[in-house]
C-alpha cells in the first residue's frame, strides 16, 4: 500500500527573542534584537499508510503541535518535504484543506455564540457537501456522538466534552480522508473519553480514515492506537509497536500473590520482594530473565498460593522513564 | 456567492442574537444624538439655514450619522485583529475559504443586523419625536440604498485593513485607534464637512472616509446636483477597488508570515 502522509527530514525552526536580564536590562532589550534559534522540530521522518491510526506522543514543548500545523498546512516548514495524499499541504492551501479534518482540542472551530447545528450547516456549504452526504453523516454521527440533547444549543453553554464530541464531528462532516486531531481528549472526564475514543476507532475502522491524534494521556494511545511516533525536543524518538516499546523499555513486572498463611520468608529465585503485607506479598521481576509462568510454578511448589496477578508495568511509567532517562537516545 | 449569502446569513443571526446589546447601543446612539441635535439647534441660534443646510436638515443629519455607527461600525471594529491574537484564524485557514470574502461576508451580516435594530429604529424615532426630513423621490431612495450599500464596502475594506497589523505586531490596536478617531473626524461624523474650512475638505477627501458616512447624509439631504452624484458613487467604487486590491494583498503577505513564523 502506497502511503498517505510521507515526512522527509523536516524541520521546523523558530527565532525567539531573547531578554537580557539585570540592571538596565530595559533599555538592552529596548535597544537591541537578540534572536536565539529554537529547533522545533529537527529532522523528522516518518511515513504513513492509508488507514493507520497513530499516536503522537511527547511531553509539553516536544513538537508535537508544530508538527501537526505543518502536517494541516498552517504552519511552514523551514526544511525537508511533506507530502500529503498528493499534496504539499502549505501550497494549494483551498484544495488541500478540502480533504482533511483536523481538531485542535484547546480550540472550537464552532461559532461560539450560534446554536451548534447553525455552524454544521455551514459547513455544508463552505465544504460543498452534497445534501443526502450531509444528512447520512449527520445521522450517523449524532447518534453515536449523542448530540441530539445539545445540538440548537450556543456552542458558549456546551461544557467541554460537549464542545470537543460537536467539533469531532464538525471535522468529518466532509468525509475527510485524514483526520487530525491534537489533544482531542484533554480536561474531560473518563466517561466523555471513553466515548470520544470509541468514535475515533470507529471513524478509523468503519470509514478507513486515517488518524494522527497527538495527546498526553496514555490510555487514549493504550486503547486506540496500533503504531506510535514519540518525539522529543523536535526529534523522533520511537516509531513502532506500543507493545515493543513496553517490553523493550516496560522495566520490572510485578507479581502480587496472596498466600494461605503468613510467609516471612517466601523467597523465590528471580525474584525480589518489595512489599509484605500480611499474607499479601509483592515480587518484582525482569521479563527477560524469567516467565511469569515459571515463577508461579516455583512458588506453588512451595507455598500455599491463595490468589495471584501479574502487573504489567504502567504504560505511563515506561514513557515517563523514557523522557526523563532518554532512553532512546 | 451562495456561501457569502450562507456566511453573512448567520452572522446576521449572530448579531440578532445580542438583544440586550442591541437595546442598549440604540438606547445611546439615540441619547448622543438628541445631544447632538439639541448642540446644533444652539448653534443655528434663531437662523432657518447655515452654508447651505436647513436647520432641519441639520438636524436630519445627526439622525443619519447616530443610525450608521453600528452599520458601519463607525467606532471600532477589530473581529480580525481578535482571532490572529487568540489562534481562532488557524481554523478559519483550515477551512476551504477566500479569507478576504469570509470576512466580508460576515461583516455584510452583522452590518444589515445593525442596520435593521438600531440603523431604522433611530431614524424612526428621529421623525416621532423631533421631525426629520425623508428624500421626496423614489429614484432618491434608490440612490440612497445603493450609496448606503457602498458606503459599507468603503468601510469594510479599510477596517479590514486596519486590523492587518495584527499580523505582524503584538498589539494591533493603537494603530486602529488612529484611523478609526481619523474616521470620525474626516468621514464628516462629527460635524458635516462642508462646515469645515476647504483644506480641511480637501485633506479629507485624500482619505477614502468621506465616502462613507459623508456622501451618505449629501446623497440623503438631496444636496447633491445629478452630476455631483455619479460622481460620488464613482468616487466610492474607486476606493472600494483599490481598497480590497491592498487589503488582499497585505492579507496575502500576512498570511505568508503567519506560516512561516507561527502565531
Amino acid at each position: 500500500m502506497a502511503s498517505i502522509i510521507a515526512v522527509k527530514k523536516l524541520d521546523k525552526h523558530f527565532k525567539v527573542r531573547k531578554f537580557h536580564r539585570g540592571r538596565f536590562s530595559g533599555f538592552q532589550n529596548f535597544f537591541t534584537r537578540e534572536h536565539h534559534l529554537v529547533r522545533a522540530v529537527d529532522g523528522v521522518n516518518f511515513e504513513i499508510q492509508s488507514g493507520e491510526l497513530i499516536g503522537y506522543l511527547g511531553p509539553n514543548g516536544a513538537g508535537k503541535s508544530t508538527t501537526l500545523k505543518m502536517l494541516t498546512g498552517l504552519l511552514v516548514p523551514t526544511g525537508g518535504e511533506i507530502n500529503v495524499d498528493g499534496f504539499v499541504p502549505s501550497k494549494q492551501r483551498k484544495e488541500y484543506v478540502s480533504r482533511i479534518g483536523a481538531v485542535f482540542g484547546q480550540r472550537s472551530t464552532l461559532w461560539w455564540d450560534l446554536p451548534v447545528f447553525e455552524s454544521f450547516e455551514l459547513l455544508r456549504h463552505i465544504y460543498k457537501i452534497p445534501e443526502k452526504l450531509f444528512k447520512k453523516n449527520l445521522d450517523e454521527f449524532r447518534e453515536l456522538l449523542e448530540l441530539d440533547t445539545f445540538i440548537n444549543t450556543p456552542v458558549r453553554s456546551l461544557s467541554l466534552g460537549q464542545r470537543m464530541r460537536a467539533d469531532i464531528c464538525a471535522a468529518l462532516l466532509h468525509d475527510p480522508k485524514i483526520l487530525f486531531l491534537d489533544e482531542p481528549t484533554i480536561g474531560l472526564d473518563v466517561v466523555a473519553k471513553e466515548r470520544i475514543r470509541q468514535f475515533i476507532q470507529h471513524i478509523n475502522q468503519d470509514r478507513g480514515t486515517t488518524v494522527i491524534l497527538t495527546t498526553h494521556d496514555l490510555s487514549d494511545v493504550e486503547k486506540l492506537c496500533n503504531r506510535i511516533l514519540i518525539i522529543d525536543e523536535g526529534k523522533l524518538l520511537y516509531d513502532g509497536q506500543l507493545e515493543q516499546l513496553r517490553q523493550k523499555f516496560g522495566g520490572k513486572r510485578q507479581l502480587v500473590v496472596d498466600f494461605f498463611e503468613n510467609y516471612p520468608e517466601a523467597t523465590i529465585e528471580g525474584a525480589e520482594i518489595v512489599e509484605i503485607n500480611g499474607a499479601r506479598i509483592t515480587f518484582e521481576f525482569e521479563r527477560d530473565s524469567i516467565a511469569a509462568s515459571d515463577l508461579i510454578g516455583r512458588l506453588s511448589s512451595k507455598y500455599r498460593i491463595r490468589d495471584l496477578e501479574v502487573k504489567e508495568p504502567e504504560i505511563e511509567e515506561t514513557i515517563r522513564r523514557i523522557y526523563e532517562q532518554q532512553l532512546l537516545k | 456567492m451562495r456561501l457569502f449569502i450562507e456566511i453573512a446569513m448567520r452572522a446576521f443571526r449572530l448579531q440578532m442574537s445580542y438583544r440586550a446589546a442591541a437595546i442598549a447601543g440604540l438606547l445611546t446612539n439615540f441619547f448622543f444624538g438628541i445631544l447632538r441635535a439639541v448642540v446644533l439647534i444652539a448653534l443655528y441660534d434663531g437662523r432657518e439655514e447655515m452654508l447651505g443646510l436647513s436647520l432641519q436638515a441639520a438636524i436630519t443629519y445627526t439622525a443619519i450619522t447616530q443610525a450608521v455607527i453600528g452599520y458601519l461600525s463607525a467606532f471600532s471594529w477589530y473581529d480580525v485583529a481578535n482571532t490572529v491574537y487568540s489562534g481562532e484564524i488557524g481554523s478559519d485557514l483550515l477551512k476551504p475559504i477566500n479569507f478576504y470574502s469570509y470576512w466580508m461576508a460576515r461583516d455584510f451580516g452583522r452590518a444589515m443586523a445593525a442596520l435593521l435594530t438600531r440603523g431604522l429604529p433611530i431614524m424612526v424615532a428621529y421623525e416621532i419625536f423631533i421631525d426629520i426630513s425623508f428624500p421626496n423621490f423614489l429614484l432618491n431612495w434608490g440612490l440612497l440604498i445603493l450609496t448606503v450599500l457602498l458606503s459599507w464596502v468603503v468601510s469594510f475594506s479599510w477596517r479590514f485593513i486596519v486590523n492587518l497589523p495584527s499580523f505582524w505586531i503584538p498589539n494591533a490596536f493603537g494603530i486602529g485607534r488612529f484611523f478609526f478617531m481619523a474616521a470620525l473626524f474626516f468621514s464628516g461624523f462629527l460635524m458635516p464637512l462642508r462646515f469645515f474650512p476647504d483644506w480641511v475638505v480637501k485633506l479629507a477627501y485624500l482619505t477614502p472616509f468621506p465616502h462613507t458616512v459623508n456622501t451618505v447624509v449629501e446623497i440623503y439631504l438631496g444636496v447633491l446636483s445629478p452630476v455631483e452624484i455619479w460622481l460620488a458613487f464613482a468616487w466610492q467604487v474607486g476606493w472600494i477597488v483599490a481598497l480590497i486590491l491592498v487589503g488582499q494583498w497585505i492579507l496575502k503577505l500576512g498570511l505568508r508570515r503567519l506560516v512561516i513564523l507561527g502565531g
